[in-house]
């Protein structure tokens, strides 16, 4: 195998690479660039969104009105473009960013929670001591742990404050799994505690101070790492084989009795 | 010392203090690995560059949680490999890793004759093509291994899965190129 290996190194060192873009200077504008100003040069010249948007309408028409192109070739067409619009879509740095909160956050597709539990096999939670999530967002495997996770986004609640400059106070993540505390031990900056708690009879951790990331076994038995999305305290929690994770800069009452209140 | 390249942990500390100056180093820096980290998760060098993009300006909001003195690039390979998954993911679609050998490349120190480079050239690009068929799973991990020479750990990070399973991963990945590359061509 070795010998293998070896061949693969060599190989790597003999190919081609498409050319590396050059992103320092146009991340650091768009870092400088005043709230809700976009500097993102592109091979287009400058021209502004909205002349961009038009021009793109105008050359689907036409295109559209020449070829009459099937169905097929208009999704992966209109795909294409889609991405390549994306570009000048980034949110600013800013306290109060527009847009979904957890769209910055890497959660997974925005959904709403029927239809959210009508893709899983399993039961969502929801904390009644939080009400309804302002935003729900799921990730399919294999991005997310076997049978998928959810993600429920608490903007603004009383008493809890918002977290960062994310503009979220509670982060709820589910998953099917188990959870084991040797698994925490490397995972935790310095300064961060781990509490054992027990909430309806059920096992729980709570760490105080930041967790970068949190293993588990996901249902399909194999170890999954997971990050942990808000630089604030966590509570973990094996709700009978659904893992959840209640994120924020909550105290350790606040989130109890959020977990206390789940079902 | 004039000229030496600024300390890591430096530039990541001004960084975290809100200079953009240092951030642009750090991306200046990074931003081949990342680039082509990304493309080959989407196998699309636009979506690569998008991905790379997003992923360095989220990288800077997250600076926050970046803890002192840690490596940088599974860190950053985390949040820019997210990033590339996610457009795999939104687009629908993935594109094949389209990588050629380099025209005229020379390995080692002496040049070897016209017959052996040729007979050379040849071996790797039946063992490209073997890579290019292989699963997704298997193509990625020898591709973040041995294409882009990340560590386990950067491979882990890069993956979104842990490090003993990216032994593991290897280990069935190169096993099954084996089979293939043993069996004579044209079989």
């Amino acid at each position: 195998m070795f010998e293998l290996e070896q061949e693969l190194t060599a190989l790597g060192a003999a190919l081609e690479w498409p050319p590396t873009p050059n992103l320092g200077p146009r991340i650091g504008s768009h870092l400088r660039a005043p709230t809700g100003v976009i500097h993102f040069p592109t091979w287009w010249g400058g021209r502004s969104r909205w002349a961009l948007a038009a021009a793109a309408v105008v050359i689907a028409l036409v295109a559209l009105a020449i070829y009459s192109p099937s169905r097929e070739a208009i999704a992966n067409w209109v795909n294409v473009h889609t991405s390549f619009q994306q570009v000048p879509h980034l949110a600013t740095p800013s306290p109060q960013p527009p847009g979904p909160l957890g769209q910055r956050l890497g959660l997974g597709g925005m959904t709403t929670l029927p239809d959210a539990q009508k893709q899983l096999t399993w039961h969502i939670t929801v904390p009644s001591a939080l009400g309804q999530p302002d935003e729900v967002y799921l990730q399919p495997a294999p991005d997310a742990p076997a049978l998928g996770e959810i993600t429920l986004v608490y903007a603004i609640r009383p008493g809890i404050p918002v977290a960062g400059q994310t503009g979220v106070s509670v982060l709820i993540t589910e998953a099917r799994g188990a959870v084991d505390q040797n698994f925490f031990g490397k995972m935790m900056g310095p300064g961060t505690t781990l509490e054992p708690v027990t909430v309806a009879g059920h096992q729980g951790y709570w760490i105080a101070g930041p967790l970068n990331d949190f293993f588990f076994t996901d249902a399909s038995g194999g170890v999954r790492s997971d990050t942990v999305r808000l630089a604030a305290n966590t509570l973990i929690l094996d709700d009978g084989g659904t893992i959840v994770r209640v994120e924020g800069n909550l105290t350790k009452a606040q989130a109890l009795e959020i977990a206390t209140s789940l079902g | 010392m004039e000229g030496r390249p600024e300390e890591e942990s430096e530039l990541f500390s001004r960084a975290q203090r809100g200079e953009t100056a240092a951030y642009e180093e750090i991306v200046r820096r990074y931003q081949q690995l990342a680039f082509r980290t990304a493309y080959v998760i989407t196998g699309s060098a636009a979506e690569a560059e998008d991905a790379a993009q997003d992923g360095f300006v989220k990288a800077f909001r997250a600076l926050d949680r970046f803890r002192p003195g840690a490596p940088p690039r599974p860190w950053l390979l985390r949040i820019v490999a997210n990033e590339a998954r996610n457009r795999v993911r939104s687009t629908q679609r993935r594109l094949g890793l389209e990588l050629r050998l380099a025209e005229g490349f020379r390995p080692g120190d002496a040049a070897p004759s016209p017959e052996a480079a040729s007979v050379a050239a040849e071996d790797r690009g039946r063992l490209l093509g073997l890579v290019n068929t292989l699963g997704e799973q298997d193509r990625l991990v020898i591709a973040s291994r041995y294409f882009l020479e990340l560590s386990g750990e950067e491979t882990a990070a890069t993956l979104g899965i842990p490090e003993g399973t990216v032994k593991s991963r290897l280990s069935r990945a190169l096993a099954r190129l084996r089979a293939r590359y043993e069996e004579p061509p044209g079989v």
